[in-house]
């Protein structure tokens, strides 16, 4: 048979068809079986937690405490209740406990039985500290040991007990700021814009978590070393973005960590720590990374939560929940993480240059104190009329401190950057928060020399900016 | 007929190789479908905010799924890698304003103020979005200066919700929240009190 064109090519349309329907029914078939047969979803693990199983415990701890204030300690205790289905019977656990609290950090420690303050929304089980102990000259320390339920599991918080216990120390001196109600919109102009980037997938760009399903999240955290140089944790993208003092094109570096919001902190020898919240099935690490990128190891934290990686007087420090302490983590160079030396925790930074930083917010108070050998040697009260949220960065520059907290209503807020001298505030300025992107949650401001950097955010970007505070160290 | 041949071949390959690629996109799990039931709700008169965080702490480590609620209590993610853009893929976890819904202990009916309890396996997310509960929407739910939410309390975007679990020292607060795919559902320290996008959302009518 003799074909024309048409014929042929109509025969091959049918062809072609045929192939199509076969190869579609056929790859369907084959990619649901895969699909049913890949181990996506294991069954789930029916088996829950026993009745009775404590499953977590709260302490605000009081760091830092006025002239004659009245101390107790407060804690919440959860867990399992007794009956499986919750709110049909128990509904609260019968959590119970003591805390073993001293005067100053040396000698016996007195046990105080914790007992369930009905009135309280939060803080439930309470201690009433006695006088002679709160009010000692040295502070006082403590640690408390938490069980729930007949049989159930004992915890010491923090978890180190009396080899690292919680620390108050008294501020007998602590010089008064008052800032009164803050005015929003006065804010100022950063001295220079040292980075920037558009939201991205380029290699100069900074990735965006986001979608329908989430808000935006991207620009985990950032450092900036002596030299200048600002380092990105661009963590959507899993890798370091770093600008040269002077350049606009950052250098890319990629990091192998979960690609989750983390903290960075840039060492001298150019070691980069990036620190990895907790995620499904795993606790929180600590990764330390060479200068080009190369994983040197991570050590893995028993507390659930942690907030911020600084370098210390002796390496990285991590601050950490539920105990609030910092603590020194060694990164090892093996295979498996490190774990971390909860006993040599305690409740200030360590400073580089010596000595330690304590901060607590307390209401629409901040106090905050520069601490050496446990005792305080400078130390300020900051009072506001308008409601103080975190303390974004407490550093001390010379005989000063340098402040960074967040002013807010319901509707606006700022940031208040606060120059502490010994007789008050010396300097203050506002600043717009440019958190338009969620990054980590204490990584917005950094302070090298008498220089402070930020961490901003808006809907078309990332940047750093810098101001320079004009006080010399 | 070669001709033809060929090209039924070509054809057969391409289709399968888009057949195999497109399906094997459409993930779905078996974690919903194997696990979770859809029984009535058990009211309840006596809840407190102990109670609530007990109900949150037994999500933790578990995973996220944009429109989901239902989870077990094994401490990993059943369906690790859901696409987040698709609430149907019947994944583990909740999301965040699901997670919260259910720790609330609170009705699918908007006008119910009244307190219900969801069993983990009991998949439900509730009809409020993040949206939906910073603008205090329902009858359990109201609006609240964030200077004042105490525990259990939630800061609300309108994108995203997460219960408050405790204060830190810093001025920071503990977040007990379904945070999404890459996280999962779990405790975390976050700065949203102080953040001009989230708003103070309280559940009202705690016994304790």
């Amino acid at each position: 048979m003799k074909h024309t064109p048409v014929s042929i090519l109509a025969r091959r349309r049918l062809a072609i068809s045929a192939g199509l329907l076969a190869g579609a029914l056929s790859g369907t078939a084959l990619a649901l079986a895969a699909t049913l047969a890949l181990p996506v979803t294991a069954t789930a693990e029916r088996s829950l937690p026993t009745a009775g199983l404590l499953l977590d415990a709260t302490h605000l701890p009081p760091l830092l405490t006025t002239p004659g204030e009245d101390v107790t300690l407060r804690y919440d205790i959860h867990c399992v209740p007794a009956q499986e289905s919750l709110g049909s019977g128990s509904e609260l656990c019968s959590g119970r406990g003591s805390v073993f609290v001293r005067a100053g950090d040396t000698g016996p420690f007195t046990e105080l039985q914790l007992r369930v303050d009905p009135a309280a929304e939060e803080g439930r089980y309470a201690a009433h500290v006695p006088g002679e102990i709160a009010r000692s000259r040295w502070g006082f320390t403590y640690y408390a040991v938490l069980s729930a339920g007949p049989g159930g599991a004992t915890v010491r918080l923090p978890e180190a007990g009396a080899d690292a216990p919680q620390r108050s120390l008294p501020m007998d001196r602590a010089v008064d700021v008052r800032l009164g109600t803050h005015v929003f919109g006065a804010v100022h102009h950063a001295h220079a814009r040292v980075a920037q980037a558009p939201w991205g997938d380029g290699p100069a760009d900074v990735g965006l978590e986001g979608g329908r399903a989430v808000p935006p999240v991207g620009g985990s955290s950032f450092d900036v070393d002596a030299s200048g140089t600002v380092h990105v944790l661009d963590h959507v993208h899993r890798r370091l973005l770093r600008w040269q003092h002077g350049t606009q094109v950052p250098q890319s570096v990629p990091l192998a960590i979960a690609g989750t919001l983390a903290d960075v902190s840039i060492a001298r020898d150019g070691t980069t720590y990036v620190l990895e919240g907790a995620r499904a099935g795993q606790g929180p690490l600590l990764r330390a990374f060479d200068d080009e990128g190369k994983a040197l190891g991570a050590a893995e934290f028993t507390e659930r939560t942690v907030s911020q990686v600084r370098l210390g007087a002796d390496g990285p420090i991590v601050l950490q929940q539920p105990s609030g302490q910092w603590v020194p983590v060694t990164v090892g160079r093996g295979p498996q993480p490190d774990a971390v030396a909860v006993a040599e925790g305690i409740p200030g930074r360590s400073l580089p240059g010596g000595g330690e930083v304590v901060v607590l917010r307390r209401g629409n108070e901040v106090r905050v104190a520069i601490t050496t050998a446990g005792r305080v040697l400078r130390s300020w009260r900051v009072a506001s009329a308008t409601p103080l949220g975190e303390v974004q960065l407490a550093e001390p520059l010379g005989t000063r401190l340098v402040l960074v907290v967040r002013l807010y209503t319901d509707t606006r807020d700022e940031f208040r950057v606060l120059v502490l001298g010994p007789a008050g505030l010396e300097a203050s300025a506002s600043l717009d928060s440019a958190d338009w992107a969620e990054s980590a949650p204490l990584s917005r401001f950094r302070l090298v020399g008498s220089s402070l950097y930020q961490l901003g955010s808006t809907p078309t970007g990332l940047f750093v900016d810098r101001f320079d505070l004009e006080v010399t160290s | 007929m070669r001709s033809s041949g060929r090209a039924f071949l070509s054809a057969l390959v391409a289709a399968f190789s888009l057949a195999v690629v497109g399906t094997a996109g459409a993930y779905h799990t078996r974690f919903v479908a194997d696990n979770c039931n859809w029984g009535a709700p058990t009211p309840t008169s006596y809840i407190t905010r102990d109670g609530s965080a007990t109900v949150a702490l037994r999500a933790r480590y578990e995973g996220y799924q944009w429109g989901g609620g239902c989870w077990n209590d094994n401490d990993r993610d059943d369906s690790p890698g859901d696409p987040t853009e698709d609430p149907n893929t019947g994944g583990e976890g909740p999301d965040c304003s699901g997670f919260t819904f259910k720790v609330w202990r609170e009705s699918e009916d908007k006008s119910n103020a009244g307190f219900y309890q969801w069993g983990l396996f009991r998949f439900v997310h509730g009809p409020y979005t993040a949206a939906g509960f910073k603008a205090g929407e329902g009858a359990p739910n109201v609006t609240l200066s964030k200077s004042a939410l105490i525990k259990m309390d939630a800061l609300a975007s309108t994108k995203h919700i997460g219960m408050i679990y405790a204060k830190n020292a810093d001025g920071t607060d503990q977040i007990i929240e379904a945070k999404g795919e890459a996280y999962g559902t779990n405790i975390w320290t976050r700065t949203y009190r102080g953040d001009a996008s989230y708003s103070g959302v309280r559940r009202t009518g705690w016994s304790a």
